[in-house]
């Protein structure tokens, strides 16, 4: 089996911007491919994560964005599983370098979300739901989290204020990444005196509306060596991925059952346990869902998922000393659904290569993703990455 | 999940598998939406018991997501059951604008199956634990934007949970 590298990545502006997805995708490729030979001559392959074609009438995202790159006459595929898609791309992009299908392969995640308003969004995200009993009761993506929030906090000690802690620290993580679409740090009164969107969930709870595109190159060791002139590449160790319920009233309200056996797959594959995990970005795309994925990720014990967002120091014990969602998170950082997991492994990369500026977590050199979609853990893709 | 039950589950259907061979799968069987839906239009909720583990399948389904097994059994739920989680949609899909805010619940039947549903009350008059009653309502009673429906749910109810 070949070892696969991420040895590039690359990401668009993060917000409402005046670009369509296909040219958010150009940004994000122009980054990766910086210094670098064109694509043509260095990947072989391609994977697209794109939620939904009901933002911009477009599916074929596969043809469409390696005809963007150069590609020619070369597998190029989108994946779909929400908001896990991104990290499916990237999944899908690892396993054929470690299988030796490809050389080197493109993994990328587009989202044009702000295409049709607040309501396109709402419609377009509602399809990752249940249909025949959940969304015909009009359910959201918020109400369903709202719904795992309002158990979680019934079940354990956990209040509306430790959930709105996890919010000010990822808000306050993205003052320094310039790839936030947030940077700028808020006070836990103005979490908690914000609007409701979906009781307990409240405006800072829930991440943005977003548009963005990522992209990663993914490579084998010879790829690799040829065409970095530093030893800065990470490893991608480990990979697990898995699917549970998908209506919201089937699953478990307070454990993340999926996401907990995606994660302990991809320590698995890697030979890591939790406590090795120096860094993690696990997909906050609402509040709760980082304290349900801190445990599920076994940095936290059962139900006590919140106190990750203390400093290691000030951890009890039977916490281990990772650093959640440097980049700001989903919340903070921002949440093209297509392009999160990608987002996710580029803040890794930065972490694990030193060139996380001032957000630089010391002696970093293991990372865990976990990117999820649908509701919670309906589909979890875990990634654990380390420094060379 | 309460002690009492007043409409204790039944089961329906002697056999311990559900549908395994492709002529089984019918409209007319409650293991399909259509089948389903059409006995929810006659006042029966139906589901999925899993003759091995006892999980609750809602709507029924061929195989158990709780340990794999295909002998599941076709079983008639009781109507009553309690709140265990619950919210409010301020901002609902753009067919629901009407109802909004709309009140959610995950409700556990005393049976112990689970769904989703709106709860005929406000936010406010909701809590944990609460006991609810699944009512059955025709679609066109219930003023949800007709594009919303696929061709093929036109006739199928909308359940809704009222307080008791």
């Amino acid at each position: 089996m070949s070892t696969a590298h991420l040895i590039a990545v690359g990401s668009s502006p993060l917000g409402k911007t005046d670009l369509p997805g296909r040219d958010l995708f150009s940004k994000a490729l122009a980054e990766a491919f910086e210094g670098l030979p064109d694509p043509a001559d260095v990947v072989d392959g391609l994977y697209v994560g794109a939620q939904s074609e009901r933002y911009e009438n477009q599916i074929m995202q596969g043809t469409l964005m390696a005809e963007w790159a150069g590609l020619r006459n070369v597998p190029a595929e989108r994946v779909e599983a929400c908001a896990a898609a991104g990290a499916l791309a990237l999944k899908n992009a690892v396993r054929d370098v470690r299988a030796g299908v490809h050389d080197a392969v493109l993994a990328c995640g587009v989202e044009k979300m702000t295409a049709g308003g607040t309501e396109g969004a709402t419609n377009a995200l509602g399809a990752a739901f249940e249909r025949a009993l959940e969304q015909r009761s009009g359910i959201t993506a918020p109400a369903t989290y709202a719904l795992l929030a309002r158990r979680y906090l019934h079940e354990t000690d956990a209040t509306e204020r430790d959930l709105a802690k996890i919010a000010v620290k990822n808000h306050q993580n993205a003052v320094a990444n310039p790839r936030a679409m947030f940077q700028q740090a808020v006070d836990i009164e103005t979490a908690m005196d914000a609007p409701d969107v979906a009781p307990p969930l409240k405006l800072y709870d829930c991440a943005p509306v977003t548009d963005g595109a990522a992209a990663v190159v993914v490579a084998n060791d010879e790829v690799a060596a040829d065409l970095q002139s530093r030893p800065d590449t990470v490893r991608v160790a480990g990979v697990g991925s898995a699917a549970n319920n998908l209506a919201v009233a089937e699953r478990d309200l307070t454990f993340v059952e999926g996401a907990n056996v995606a994660a302990s797959t991809a320590y698995e594959d890697a030979g890591v346990d939790a406590a090795d995990i120096d860094v993690a970005e696990v997909h906050d795309a609402f509040t709760v869902c980082e304290a349900l994925l801190a445990e599920a990720a076994e940095f936290a014990p059962k139900g006590r998922g919140i106190e990750t967002v203390e400093d290691p120091e000030d951890r009890s014990a039977g916490w281990t000393d990772v650093q959640i969602n440097t980049s700001g998170g989903l919340k903070a950082r921002g949440h093209p659904i297509g392009a999160t997991g990608l987002l996710q492994a580029v803040e890794a990369y930065e972490q694990l290569t030193g060139r996380a500026g001032e957000r630089q977590v010391a002696d970093a050199d293991t990372a865990l993703l976990i990117n999820e979609g649908g509701v919670a853990d309906a589909h979890t893709v875990a990634h654990v990455l380390t420094a060379q | 999940m309460t002690e009492e039950s007043d409409s204790p589950m039944t089961d329906t259907d002697s056999t311990t598998t559900g549908p395994l061979v492709p002529e089984d799968i019918t409209a007319d069987s409650p293991f399909t939406l259509p089948g389903f839906f059409a006995a929810l239009a006659e006042g029966r909720l139906v589901a999925a018991r899993c003759t091995e583990c006892d999980t609750h399948l809602l709507p029924p389904r061929p195989a158990c997501y709780g340990c794999g097994s295909r002998a599941v059994t076709l079983s008639e739920q009781p109507r009553t059951g309690e709140v265990i989680s619950y919210t409010s949609v301020n901002r609902p899909p753009s067919a629901f604008d009407h109802l909004a805010p709309i009140t959610v619940a995950v409700v556990e039947l005393d049976s112990s199956a689970r769904l989703t549903g709106r709860v005929d009350a406000s936010l406010e008059d909701v809590t944990i634990g609460d006991r609810v009653e699944l009512q059955v309502r025709d679609p066109e009673t219930v003023d949800i934007d007709p594009d919303f429906g696929l061709s093929y749910e036109e006739e199928w109810p909308i359940h809704v949970f009222e307080l008791i």
